[in-house]
């Protein structure tokens, strides 16, 4: 190979998928009750968005064809976010088959993806009810918006560690969107809308569930640095992810997009139809962000205070 | 031997993104399969199984036989993920099939922790098996072969989904034929159940891409297909008794004839013979000719 063919080809980084697989000693018993208490959960409260939401609700609706475009907008933007959960939350599955990580993280990870289709199916359902499903957003910006933060790419990365993907993905960005369902489960009036929100969280519960107890389990058998690593990761979640408006839209940057995704949100909340406003969920973020730090502080992990010019002091 | 991995995977474009129902039959597994949903710790009648009934040398047969059908179900775990992720990085690929994947691949989880329960319960889940040569044919890494991008997609599906779990639906079956026990026969009509439409998957899917296929293509699809057959299958994956590993086969022997679920060489080697030569005729009408000899 030329200098040349070199320095345009940098050699390819090694991920999880350059490793031979290695099956056997092939150990299933149970490592971590509450986990395994997860998947026997799950298993026992499946639903199906086709035939357990009453979708009866959404006929007949008393609304313009303005707040109507802006629901459509609202639950098919869902859709593409939960959409994002099928085609990543399998990498993590991977990396504790690769890893040979404790049983139950696989078992109940077989389901969460099942979960996370059930939600993108439901929210898909919604906007199809409203008038239609709409297959991808309008201004290129948007994209950046709902597209991957990346959780494939660290899954199958032997070199970031799987407790800081699971402290930032599940234990803050979880938790943020768990906390936000909870808002609008609590706001939302429209009983299909209520139902879809309401059976989501049920399953975020256990989603969110599963990082804590894996915390739990895996902090006293880490050393300071490692537990360094999931503190830095869980500040980057939530400094330049969440505060920059991965689930909340009045976070982000200001462009059309984003003034438009608010205005979608805003119209949707007035129609009763399931989103809701910054005047109310800023409250709920706070708080949301005040628990995530005092729940890791047992840990270890200190999250500091985060400044935004959405605020008026420190969150 | 696990075949080489390119290093390359797909480069998602999420939109425009589909999820509306697009390949019928395959939503309709979907469908079903959500409506189908049961629970291995209160839909199996474990308080049932009485292992004073059981002469010690038998309860251990069946402890590997039910071993051995936890190692072949864990292969689900990390495939079916990475079969998930594929579809997903395909441009505008149909929702249908990735729908029926999170499923199936939680009925997996279901159906390994059913083994694994089962064979604790005969004595002990074996982790690993005694033959070198028979362990190494667990460790393809399928998952590396469906995620890299050198490799076609629908390649993959026919030979690993067509035959492979074709065939295991068919020995499936026929374990639960023999199978008398009350445990046995439980978890083997929830697999059977499942496993059969695990298996329409992949043939509703071939039959949905084959019009568009072509002579490379079919090329490549037969190719794989031999490789399977040649290289997995009938080296004994599932029909053991082609592998080294004799104290599985004769087991399976044992355990056949205590009715706790499982099959002797007799009786499955005509099940191999008939589903390969079905399978090769269903193929053969999708344009894919293989030579597996």
């Amino acid at each position: 190979m030329s200098i040349a063919e070199t320095s345009t080809h940098p050699p390819r980084k090694p991920t999880l998928l350059d490793r031979p697989e290695q099956r056997f000693p092939l150990k299933l018993d149970v490592e971590i009750k509450k986990v395994r208490d997860l998947f026997r959960a799950a298993t026992r409260n499946q639903w199906d968005p086709c035939t357990d939401i009453d979708w009866s609700a959404l006929e007949g609706l008393d609304i313009d064809n303005t707040h109507r475009h802006a629901a459509r907008m609202y639950w098919s933007r869902r859709a593409w976010s939960e959409y994002g959960a099928i085609s990543e939350s399998p990498a993590l599955l991977i990396r504790f088959c690769e890893e040979k990580r404790e049983p139950d993280l696989r078992y109940f990870f077989t389901i969460r993806t099942q979960e996370e289709s059930r939600h993108a199916e439901a929210c898909y359902l919604m906007a199809e009810h409203l008038g239609g499903y709409i297959q991808q957003p309008a201004l290129v910006d948007f994209q950046k918006s709902v597209a991957t933060h990346g959780v494939r790419k660290m899954a199958l990365d032997p070199e970031t560690p799987l407790e800081a993907i699971i402290a930032a993905l599940v234990c803050a960005a979880e938790e943020v969107a768990f906390d936000v369902f909870r808002h609008l489960v609590e706001i939302t009036p429209n009983k299909a809308a209520n139902q879809v929100l309401r059976s989501i969280m049920r399953d975020e519960v256990r989603h969110c569930g599963f990082g804590w107890a894996y915390l739990e389990h895996r902090i006293p058998r880490m050393s300071r640095a490692e537990i360094d690593v999931c503190e830095k990761a869980v500040i980057t979640m939530i400094r330049d992810v969440e505060m920059n408006g991965y689930h909340s839209s009045w976070l982000a940057p200001d462009s059309a997009a984003t003034r438009g995704e608010i205005e979608a949100d805003r119209l949707t909340w007035q129609a009763g139809l399931g989103a809701t406003v910054e005047e109310l969920e800023k409250p709920v973020f706070v708080e949301s962000v005040r628990s995530i730090r005092e729940r890791l502080a047992p840990f270890g992990i200190a999250i500091p205070m985060f400044e935004h010019p959405k605020f008026d002091g420190l969150v | 031997m696990p075949r080489d991995f390119s290093g390359e995977i797909p480069v998602e474009r999420r939109f425009p993104l589909h999820l509306e129902p697009s390949i019928s039959t395959i939503r309709d597994l979907y469908d079903q399969a959500k409506q189908s949903r049961w629970d291995p710790e209160r839909d199996i009648p474990w308080e049932q199984f009485d292992p004073t009934r059981y002469a010690p040398e038998v309860l251990a047969a069946a402890a590997l036989s039910w071993s051995r059908k936890a190692w072949t179900e864990y292969g689900g775990l990390p495939e079916t993920p990475a079969l998930i992720i594929r579809f997903c990085l395909e441009h505008e690929r149909e929702s249908d099939p990735k729908y029926f994947l999170t499923v199936r691949n939680t009925e997996e989880a279901w159906h390994l922790e059913c083994c694994h329960h089962f064979a604790e319960l005969l004595g002990g889940f074996v982790e690993q098996p005694a033959s070198p040569a028979y362990a190494a044919l667990f460790n393809q890494g399928l998952h590396r072969e469906v995620l890299d991008a050198s490799r076609s997609l629908d390649a993959y599906v026919a030979a690993h989904i067509g035959i492979q779990d074709g065939l295991d639906l068919e020995l499936c079956r026929l374990h639960r034929g023999n199978a008398s026990n009350p445990v046995a026969r439980a978890i083997l009509d929830y697999l059977v159940a499942d496993k059969t439409r695990h298996a329409a998957f992949g043939w509703f899917y071939l039959e949905t891409r084959a019009a568009g296929w072509n002579d490379a293509e079919r090329h490549a699809i037969a190719a794989e297909i031999e490789h399977v057959v040649r290289d997995i299958e009938l080296k004994g994956l599932r029909c053991v008794w082609l592998s080294d590993s004799t104290d599985i086969a004769e087991a399976d022997r044992v355990t056949s004839g205590a009715g706790l679920g499982a099959a002797t060489r007799a009786e499955e080697e005509p099940v191999l013979r008939r589903y390969l030569a079905e399978a090769m005729a269903q193929f053969a009408k999708l344009g894919v000719e293989a030579e597996i000899g």
